[in-house]
């Protein structure tokens, strides 16, 4: 992919795989043909904010149902487990419908709401909880913190590296999601990257050195955001409590 | 301090995006059309010159083009079809000519009907015309030429002792007699393809021939396809065409050489002409002909698109007038689109133009544009029905499994008979 980025079209189709000099000449192809700085602020800006409310919002689920336990949050979390195995394109067109109804299709908050809430999130912080002591819950209690304060100062600084897992995955799948912003909003101006990358693919004639420079752009930044997070993730996934 | 910044900042992001979050309506000007098409090279090039020569009476009209992918446009359509929102659709979009009948016949209410917008379909070829038309009624204008045409390295067959004349007008089994002596003398394959099974469509295309015969489908007891399913096989088995499964090694064995020719719609001259190294060793003629089979000729059809109107569009004069004064009449456009884009029209004035008549240096001096347009103008229609996604991919499997697994070709096509009725009552 690297070296396709620096390679004419031509001498990536016949398999050359030493690193040309064509890099400038793409870069000048890709953002002629695409507007790159466009689709990487739009990415940028929607996986942000999309992690930014998933991991408030799922952390708050998790930790309520592992906290405030009881036999209707256990049903309860079995149903949203059940909704896990069904897949997006099942639930895209009854979606679809839901945002139309509300007048929210083409917009960003339509493109944001289904996406801060999901499942997986949810359990996983709902399972990293249990390894969360409870004495600093209660000891804090006695100290007279409020429930809202626990959790923003006691409970957040405690699951750095669950944070550190759940920020990862959410902001992968945030930033390669490509349905349903294809299919809820309408106009050029919210174009994103997966998107940039589907476009550079679907001309009768593809320029190879292009694509792979986009590819190699739009793969940059989950995998420089996966690198940082790598010791966080490992630990976060198995439930360590620093 | 520092961390009460951070979250003030990271919760200002959140809110001021929600606050941006209000719905982007799109600009809705009496005069403004929105379009939906994919290649920026190609059809939004084509379109933006189409907007230009509009303006020219039209000073205040204005194209709203958006790109999308295709596979997108299908699951747009289907999506704002299911849900009964048609609100999200644009004015225009381009379709491929293959999802006409299915998309027509399963979504209606997608689709603006043309018969009796102004427009002159007599100036267009029969056979492009006929994807896009259901049930006698106009759904599309044709927009890029996908006439099928065999495309030959002039230089390994004159090593071969051959001229490209020699592959001009001539039947399978002639073919078949050239591309052995290709193979034999400079040990070359005559015909690269992608695999499926788009060859053995063009085949029963060209000879006037069709999977749907009445309505009904024909798969089985069908000479014609029988015959041009063997004429595939045998084509592979001895050693005249390679089958490349991936579409990138397709492209790579036509840039490096590895066959003499390739038998496509003639926009997969775009990606021969990427090796720039064999300018003028390349020639198009027409393809084979099936033999023995009465009315059949050497052209048929691969690809190519076609406007819609969406029941969306609230301007539908506009988009009449739109499209009757540019795609269905400008020949400058034409002329223009052909040298900056390389699309071939498939509106059939435009061939008459002094730009057609122009001779290629990448094709030897050959007036390439002018023939490859008198052969679309030749490409009998071909009712393909609205389960040619279906019949498309149950001849693949007939395909592979002749080739692969030596299986008997009558047998096969029973199978995928019997596979297309099931995908119809299912």
């Amino acid at each position: 992919m690297i070296s396709g980025a620096t390679n004419k079209s031509i001498d990536i189709v016949r398999g050359r795989l030493i690193p040309g000099s064509y890099l400038m000449e793409n870069f000048k192809s890709l953002t002629a043909n695409q507007n790159l700085g466009l689709a990487m602020f739009n990415s940028f800006r929607n996986a942000i904010v999309i992690t930014i409310l998933t991991l408030l919002i799922c952390s708050i689920a998790g930790y309520g149902f592992e906290i405030y336990h009881d036999k209707g949050k256990d049903l309860l979390m079995s149903i949203l487990l059940l909704a896990m195995m069904l897949p997006f394109v099942a639930l895209m067109i009854p979606l679809f419908t839901m945002f139309s109804k509300i007048g929210l299709v083409n917009s960003w908050m339509a493109l944001v709401l289904p996406s801060i809430s999901t499942p997986f999130m949810i359990m996983l912080f709902r399972q990293a909880s249990r390894s969360f002591p409870v004495d600093i819950i209660e000891a804090s209690r006695l100290e007279g913190m409020s429930e809202i304060a626990i959790f923003f100062r006691m409970y957040i600084p405690v699951m750095k590296s669950t944070y550190g897992a759940a920020m990862t995955v959410t902001f992968m799948n945030a930033w390669n999601n490509y349905l349903w912003p294809k299919v809820i909003l309408q106009n050029n101006e919210s174009i994103t990257m997966p998107m940039l990358v589907a476009n550079l693919k679907s001309g009768y004639s593809v320029d190879y050195g292009m694509l792979m420079l986009g590819v190699l752009i739009c793969t940059l930044p989950t995998a420089v955001i996966f690198f940082c997070l790598q010791k966080s993730f490992s630990n976060g996934l198995t439930g360590a409590v620093k | 301090m520092r961390r009460k910044l951070v979250s003030a900042i990271l919760a200002a992001t959140v809110v001021g995006s929600m606050i941006a979050a209000v719905p982007v309506a799109a600009e809705s000007n009496d005069e403004t059309l929105t379009v939906w098409c994919w290649d920026p090279n190609f059809n939004i090039y084509a379109m933006k010159q189409a907007e230009a020569a509009y303006q020219k009476d039209h000073p205040d009209f204005k194209l709203d083009i958006q790109e999308n992918v295709y596979s997108d446009i299908e699951t747009k359509l289907i999506t704002a079809a299911t849900s009964g929102d048609y609100s999200t659709l644009p004015d225009i979009f381009l379709m491929q000519d293959y999802s006409y009948h299915k998309d027509v016949t399963s979504f209606p209410d997608v689709f603006t009907d043309l018969t009796d917008s102004g427009i002159d379909f007599s100036s267009f070829s029969a056979g492009k015309l006929a994807d896009s038309t259901v049930d006698g009624k106009n759904y599309g204008v044709p927009f890029d030429n996908g006439a099928t045409i065999m495309a030959i390295r002039s230089d390994i067959v004159e090593e071969a002792g051959l001229t490209t004349d020699d592959f001009k007008d001539i039947t399978w089994s002639q073919f078949m007699e050239l591309a052995k002596t290709v193979k034999e003398k400079t040990g070359t394959p005559m015909l690269t393809t992608s695999g499926g099974s788009e060859l053995v469509l063009e085949m029963l295309q060209s000879a006037g021939a069709s999977p749907i015969v009445d309505g009904e489908v024909k798969i089985a007891d069908n000479e014609v396809l029988a015959q041009a399913v063997e004429v595939y096989a045998t084509l592979v088995k001895e050693g005249y065409m390679t089958e490349y499964t991936d579409w990138d090694q397709y492209i790579a064995s036509m840039n490096n050489g590895d066959a003499a020719g390739v038998i496509n719609g003639c926009w997969i001259m775009s990606s021969i002409q990427a090796a720039e190294d064999q300018s003028g060793n390349w020639t198009i003629v027409n393809m084979p002909a099936l033999d023995d089979v009465e009315g059949a000729t050497n052209y048929a059809n691969c690809g190519g698109a076609s406007w819609a109107v969406s029941s969306n569009c609230e301007n539908t004069d506009l988009a009449f007038d739109f499209l009757k004064s540019t795609f269905a009449a400008d020949v400058d456009l034409y002329d223009d689109l052909l040298v900056n884009a390389g699309a071939i029209a498939s509106y059939l004035p435009a061939a008459e133009s002094s730009v057609y008549q122009e001779a290629s240096d990448f094709y030897g001096g050959q007036k390439v544009y002018a023939d490859i347009v008198d052969f679309a103008s030749q490409v009998p229609a071909f009712d393909c029905g609205a389960y040619y996604s279906d019949i498309r991919s149950a001849l693949t499997d007939v395909v592979t499994n002749v080739v692969q697994n030596d299986a008997d070709i009558t047998s096969e096509l029973q199978n995928a008979q019997d596979t297309v009725e099931f995908n119809i009552e299912g």
